[in-house]
């Protein structure tokens, strides 16, 4: 007999439309079911494999191309719920406009999942070690979120709340993440656990540089603490600063302040607050190096 | 409650249609290796970090311990069996008959010991060098990240992935 794994019975829908995906999903609620939506499957199904999750129903909105693709509009650039990160690293708009979304698709998990992985099935996750939560924060992402009853769009900050915990309502699907217009001078760098590809550590900083002064900065980070999170004092130590090693290093040994880190048997939270102030530094010289390198680089 | 615990799937395999009634939560891997008996799809981790299963589905490689079989539905799927081609094509001088480049490569370079990984290894390899024909050594390291062999080391397999590319190139 071969061992083998797969996740417990469940009642299989699929969703021809977002309208049909979100009857399915009051459907099941008004049953009092336990439903949950697939999209690529790369963070649930292993879930389901492990028995860490034993949804009653699955809706799966992966088919629905309505979810798909890249659009630039006055808000900025809105990157669909189903896209793959696949069709992100390959679009040259999202490598021109965000560096750093180019660095983390490069190294987040490996060619077969990001060619199944979605955007918005990694916001509506919520995993702590996540690589593109990082990116999205730094970058001042809106999530959009479609009910029956309606969109409402609302900052990545307030919608993560914890270890796979988030603002998303029952009857709720991501349908969008937005990137307002951001500067270029952006990076991300992850020390990652080898077998997973998951960050133990991970940090994405975004700088502008004017007249060498740093004028803007958004640093986050992910895998360390129970949500990713902004380092808002490492920000506010930028602001005004030049763009040079001293000022970079004190705004890197800021990024862990206060934060109460995750431990496990990949690493100690000592370690993981070590290696969140180490990459810090490295993203924040990368951030200023491509800020200056491209001075009048502008994204979308 | 909305859906059914069984499910009807209907994909393409290799080129031939299959249609089975089966549970819904039967992963894509199981269905090719129970239902088709195309067992050259391997299982190794079950928890999409090895990459054993690696096949294509419409035309992208992906885990398929991490994707359930409905969601193949209507879709087409390369297994490593129908990677060769057809028996009494001219397999090169020393290959065995009706192996694919990346195949004869693995064979030239001695890229495999005990087999397990490999069928994963090629179909990974497909991808990779569709994506990019021209790799570096590092490339090749970096895109087989998803793919793990505890046997060779990973030397020849790489040596096998840059002479299938240099192959396919001049092909």
């Amino acid at each position: 007999m071969i061992a083998t794994m797969f996740p417990a019975d469940f009642a299989y829908a699929r969703a021809d439309s977002l309208e049909h995906a979100l009857c399915l999903l009051s459907e099941a609620q008004a049953d009092g079911d336990d439903a949950k939506l697939l999209a690529g499957g790369q963070s649930l199904l292993p879930m389901m494999k492990l028995r860490l999750a034993a949804p009653q129903t699955l809706i799966d909105i992966g088919g629905l191309t309505e979810l798909r693709g890249v659009a630039r509009g006055a808000d900025g650039t809105t990157i669909k719920a189903l896209t793959t990160y696949r069709a992100l690293q390959r679009d040259p708009r999202i490598a021109a406009a965000f560096p750093a979304m180019t660095d983390a698709l490069a190294v987040l998990a490996d060619q077969q999942v990001r060619a199944r992985g979605t955007v918005g099935g990694c916001v509506a996750h919520g995993d702590p070690a996540a690589d593109l939560p990082a990116v999205l924060l730094a970058l001042d992402a809106q999530v959009t979120l479609t009910s029956a009853a309606g969109s409402r769009t609302t900052p990545l900050d307030s919608f993560l709340q914890g270890v796979f915990a988030t603002d998303l309502a029952g009857d709720e699907i991501v349908t969008a993440v937005t990137i307002p217009a951001s500067p270029v001078g952006s990076a991300y760098e992850k020390f990652e656990q080898p077998a997973s590809h998951l960050p133990l550590a991970g940090v994405c900083a975004v700088v502008t540089v004017e007249n060498q002064v740093i004028t803007s900065a958004r640093v986050a980070v992910t895998g360390v603490a129970a949500r990713p999170f902004r380092a808002l004092d490492a920000e506010r130590s930028l602001v005004a600063a030049r763009p040079e090693p001293d000022s970079l290093a004190a705004a890197a040994a800021a990024v862990t302040a206060g934060v109460r880190p995750l431990s496990d048997q990949h690493a100690s939270g000592p370690f993981r607050l070590h290696l969140a102030r180490v990459l810090a530094r490295r993203a924040l010289e990368r951030a200023v190096s491509r800020a200056t390198t491209v001075r009048s680089g502008r994204g979308c | 409650m909305p859906g059914s615990r069984d499910v009807i799937v209907e994909v393409t395999v290799n080129g031939a249609r299959h249609t089975a009634q089966v549970p819904a939560r039967t992963l894509l891997v199981h269905f090719l290796r129970d239902r088709l008996r195309l067992t050259g799809t391997h299982v190794g981790c079950d928890t999409t970090q090895c990459g054993a299963c690696t096949v294509a589905l419409d035309g992208v490689a992906v885990k398929s311990c991490t994707v359930l079989a409905a969601q193949a539905s209507g879709h087409e799927i390369t297994t490593i069996e129908g990677l060769a081609p057809a028996a009494g094509a001219d397999p090169g001088p020393g290959a065995a008959a009706g192996l694919h480049p990346i195949q004869r490569a693995f064979q030239q370079a001695h890229g495999l010991q005990c087999g397990y990984c490999t069928p994963g290894m090629v179909m990974a390899i497909r991808q990779l060098l569709s994506d990019n024909p021209d790799p570096s050594e590092q490339d090749v390291r970096h895109g087989l990240a998803g793919n793990i062999c505890r046997c060779t080391g990973y030397q020849n397999i790489v040596a096998a992935a840059l002479a299938a590319a240099r192959q396919l190139r001049e092909a």
